[in-house]
C-alpha cells in the first residue's frame, strides 16, 4: 500500500529531522535492537512483518524509538499495518506527521 | 447453561468428515456459501472441499497412509486450514509445528513424531535444516509455484502447487474414532517436549460441545487468532465446519497492530472471537474501539491465562453488545469449565473459571492423593473426567500414567480422570477460582512454559556456572521472563563490556533452543544464586535478587527495575 494512513491531529516535527540520516538510524535501530533474527539484513524495503522478524513488542519498541527520536507523538489509530510494514513505509508515514 | 441434553447429534464420527462433501450435504450445509478467508484467499465450502481433496490426493501419492504422522509447518493462512483437513482426510495424524520455532526444536518434534511427510511454506534454508536430521522424505509446498527440486536436499522430493492441483482426491479414508487425529506438543519440565494426542472422538467431543454451548450456526463468522500449534485453534478448525460457520484466519501481522485488528473485525463482521486475554487487552487499550463498529460481535471467549479484572471490565464496557466467556482447560482436555460473565467485573477479585461445562465432571482433590476430595471451600488440585480428554502423551506411557488417575467406581468399572496440576478453590455460589500451579509451570500470552525447561537450557551454556528463570508479573498484563545467570569466569562478572557480551550470547543461545514465547525478555548477571538445603536453585529466593516479590502470583506493584546487582 502506498498511501499512509494519517490522522488529523499529528504534531509536526522539524522538517530537518526526517532526513536520510533518520532512515539510516531507524534501519540500524531495528537491525540491532528489534529484529528477532540477527542473520537477516534489513533494508528499507524489507517486509518486517510477514516473516515474524518483528513481534508485537518490537512494534512498540519501534514506535517508542521514533517518538523519542523525533519528539513526536503517534496516535494509536495510526499504528496500523500499512504504516509499519517496511522502513520505507515508516518514513512515508513519519513524513506526513 | 446448555445441558448435555441440548447437544445436537451432528452424526460426525471422525474429523475427516468435517470437510467431506457428502457428509457436509447430509448436515445440511449449503456448499456454495462462503467458508474460509484469510483476507487474501476466500473459499466457498465447495472450493474448500476441493482444495482439501487435491492436497489429500497429493499426500496419499507421497505415500501417506492411515495412522502416519504428517507435520504441518505453515504460517496462518487459508492454506494452513486446508492442509490440516487434507491430512485428516488421508487418515493420517496431523502434527502442527510452530513455523517460527528454532530449527533445532522443530527437528526434535519431527523426530519424536516420526513424520516422513511435511507440508511447509518454509524458506529453503530452514527446510533443509528440518529435513537433514529427520525422517522427512517428501515436502509439499502448496504455495510454491515451482519449488526448487533440491531445495530441501537432493534426496527430498518436493511437491509444489501445480502438482497438488493436478492430484486426484484419495477419498475419505475411514478410521476408527479412537485413533489418533492430531498431536499438539507442549513444553515438558525436563526440557523434552511432550506430544498431547487427541483422538477423533475427543476432538469431536470438544467441537460438538463448543458449537452447542456457544450456539454456532451458519451465520457466524469466527476469527481464528491462535496458530495451529496452539490448542485454541481447534475451535475454528473443527467446531466451525461442524456448525457450518465461516472462519477468518487472522493474518499474523494484524495481531501486532490492534488498530488494524479492530478494523479487520469490523470489515469482516466477526461474530465470535476466541483468544488469550493479552490480545484483548491490547485491543482495548490501543485498538481505537471508539472509532470502530464491532456490534456484530456476540461472543468473546478468552482463556489460556488470567484476565486482569480491571482490563476485562474496560473491554466489556467498550463492547456492550457482546457476551464474554472465560474458558478454562489445559490442552489435554481442550476445555472443561466455563464462566459466562454476568457483567463487567467490579473490584479486583479474580474472574472465576466457573463450573464444569456440559459433559465434564470436575473435582478438587488433595495434592498428594488424587482419590481424596478436599473439604468444600478448601483449595485443591483440579481433576477432570471428560469425553474431550486426550488419549495420552505420544510415546510417553510414563507421563501418561503419571497424569491420568484411574478410579474404581462402586459398580467395579474404571474411570479415567486427568490431573491438571492446577490449584483451584470453590467459592460461595459454586464457581471455581483458579489459584495457580502445583509446579513451576507458568502461562505467558496463553502459552504454557515450564520454567525448569529453560533452566535446563541455561545449565547447558558453557559461559555460565548457574542460571535460572523467573516470571515478572505486571499489573498491566505485560508479564516477562527474566533469566538470572552466574558467569563462569570472574572477569565476565566484573567487566561491563564483558557482561554485555555474556548477556548477548546467553540470549542468542536461548533463542536457538526455545520457542519464541519462552525466550526471556531479559538476561541479568548475578554473583550467585540462592540454593535450597538440597542444593537446588531456590527460584523463590532468587526473586529477591532483583527486588521482585517472592510470591509468583503476587499482583502487588513492583519496584521499578533499574540497574542490576552489578551496576
Amino acid at each position: 500500500m502506498t498511501t499512509p494512513h494519517v490522522s488529523a491531529h499529528a504534531a509536526i516535527p522539524d522538517a530537518q529531522t526526517v532526513d536520510d540520516s533518520f532512515g539510516d538510524r531507524l534501519t540500524e535501530h531495528i537491525s540491532m535492537h528489534v529484529a528477532l533474527d540477527g542473520n537477516v539484513t534489513i533494508e528499507r524495503e524489507t517486509n518486517l512483518l510477514l516473516t515474524g522478524l518483528v513481534d508485537s513488542l518490537g512494534v512498540m519498541m519501534i514506535i517508542e524509538w521514533i517518538e523519542s527520536d523525533l519528539g513526536i507523538s503517534i496516535n494509536a489509530g495510526d499504528v496500523v499495518l500499512e504504516n509499519f510494514l517496511t522502513v520505507e513505509a515508516m518514513l512515508d508515514f513519519v513524513g506526513t506527521q | 447453561m446448555t445441558s448435555t441434553d441440548d447437544l445436537r447429534g451432528y452424526q460426525v464420527e471422525t474429523l475427516g468428515e468435517l470437510l467431506d462433501g457428502p457428509s457436509m450435504r447430509a448436515r445440511g450445509v449449503d456448499v456454495s456459501a462462503d467458508a474460509l478467508t484469510d483476507g487474501t484467499t476466500s473459499l466457498t465450502w465447495l472450493e474448500y472441499i476441493d482444495r482439501v481433496g487435491h492436497l489429500a490426493g497429493a499426500l496419499a501419492a507421497a505415500g501417506v497412509r492411515r495412522g502416519d504422522r504428517v507435520a504441518v509447518n505453515l504460517h496462518k493462512s487459508a492454506e494452513s486450514f486446508v492442509a490440516v483437513h487434507a491430512v485428516l482426510r488421508t487418515g493420517a495424524v496431523m502434527v502442527p509445528l510452530d513455523p517460527l520455532a528454532p530449527p533445532d526444536l522443530a527437528t526434535e518434534l519431527l523426530v519424536d513424531s516420526d513424520a516422513e511427510v511435511l507440508v511447509s511454506d518454509a524458506a529453503p534454508d530452514r527446510l533443509a535444516l528440518l529435513c537433514e536430521r529427520t525422517l522427512v522424505r517428501t515436502v509439499l509446498s502448496p504455495a510454491a509455484d515451482d519449488p526448487n527440486p533440491s531445495a530441501a536436499g537432493s534426496d527430498i522430493t518436493m511437491v509444489g502447487r501445480a502438482q497438488i492441483a493436478s492430484s486426484t482426491d484419495c477419498g475419505l479414508v475411514a478410521v476408527d474414532p479412537d485413533e489418533a487425529a492430531y498431536i499438539i506438543y507442549t513444553s515438558g519440565s525436563t526440557g523434552r517436549p511432550k506430544g498431547i494426542v487427541h483422538s477423533h472422538r475427543s476432538a469431536l467431543a470438544y467441537a460438538t460441545t463448543a458449537a452447542c454451548v456457544y450456539g454456532l450456526d451458519r451465520d457466524d463468522r469466527l476469527a481464528n487468532v491462535a496458530p495451529l500449534h496452539f490448542d485454541q485453534s481447534t475451535f475454528e478448525l473443527y467446531a466451525a465446519p461442524l456448525a457450518g460457520s465461516i472462519v477468518l484466519v487472522v493474518p499474523e501481522p494484524h495481531l501486532r497492530f490492534p488498530a488494524s485488528l479492530s478494523e479487520l473485525i469490523e470489515r469482516e463482521r466477526i461474530t465470535v472471537w476466541y483468544s488469550v486475554p493479552y490480545l484483548l487487552a491490547q485491543l482495548s487499550t490501543r485498538g481505537v474501539l471508539d472509532e470502530r463498529d464491532l456490534s456484530t460481535l456476540r461472543w468473546v471467549l478468552f482463556g489460556g491465562e488470567v484476565f486482569p479484572p480491571s482490563q476485562l471490565a474496560g473491554l466489556m464496557r467498550q463492547l456492550p453488545g457482546a457476551r464474554f466467556s472465560n474458558v478454562y482447560g489445559p490442552a489435554e482436555v481442550n476445555q472443561c469449565t466455563i464462566h459466562n460473565l454476568p457483567g463487567p467485573p467490579t473490584g479486583d477479585a479474580a474472574v472465576p473459571i466457573g463450573g464444569a461445562w456440559p459433559g465434564a465432571e470436575i473435582e478438587l482433590v488433595e495434592p498428594d492423593d488424587p482419590h481424596t476430595a478436599v473439604p468444600r471451600g478448601a483449595p485443591g488440585v483440579l481433576i477432570v473426567r471428560t469425553p474431550t480428554m486426550m488419549t495420552g502423551y505420544w510415546h510417553r506411557p510414563d507421563l501418561t500414567s503419571a497424569t491420568i488417575v484411574e478410579r474404581r467406581t462402586a459398580d467395579g468399572s474404571t474411570e479415567h480422570w486427568y490431573r491438571t496440576g492446577d490449584l483451584a478453590v470453590e467459592r460461595d455460589g459454586g464457581d471455581l477460582e483458579f489459584l495457580g500451579r502445583l509446579d513451576n509451570q507458568v502461562k505467558l500470552r496463553g502459552y504454557r512454559i515450564e520454567l525448569e525447561a529453560i533452566d535446563v537450557v541455561l545449565g547447558d551454556i558453557d559461559l555460565l556456572s548457574a542460571g535460572t528463570v523467573i516470571l515478572d508479573v505486571h499489573e498491566d498484563g505485560e508479564d516477562r521472563l527474566i533469566a538470572l545467570v552466574v558467569p563462569r569466569t570472574a572477569a565476565d562478572r566484573s567487566d561491563v563490556d564483558s557482561q554485555d557480551a555474556v548477556s548477548a550470547s546467553v540470549l542468542a543461545e536461548l533463542r536457538a533452543r526455545l520457542p519464541r514465547y519462552a525466550v526471556p525478555a531479559e538476561v541479568r548477571l548475578v554473583q550467585s544464586l540462592p540454593r535450597t538445603a538440597t542444593g537446588k536453585i531456590d527460584r523463590i529466593a532468587a526473586r529477591e535478587l532483583i527486588d521482585l516479590p517472592t510470591s509468583a502470583q503476587s499482583s502487588e506493584p513492583k519496584t521499578k527495575l533499574n540497574g542490576g546487582p552489578f551496576t
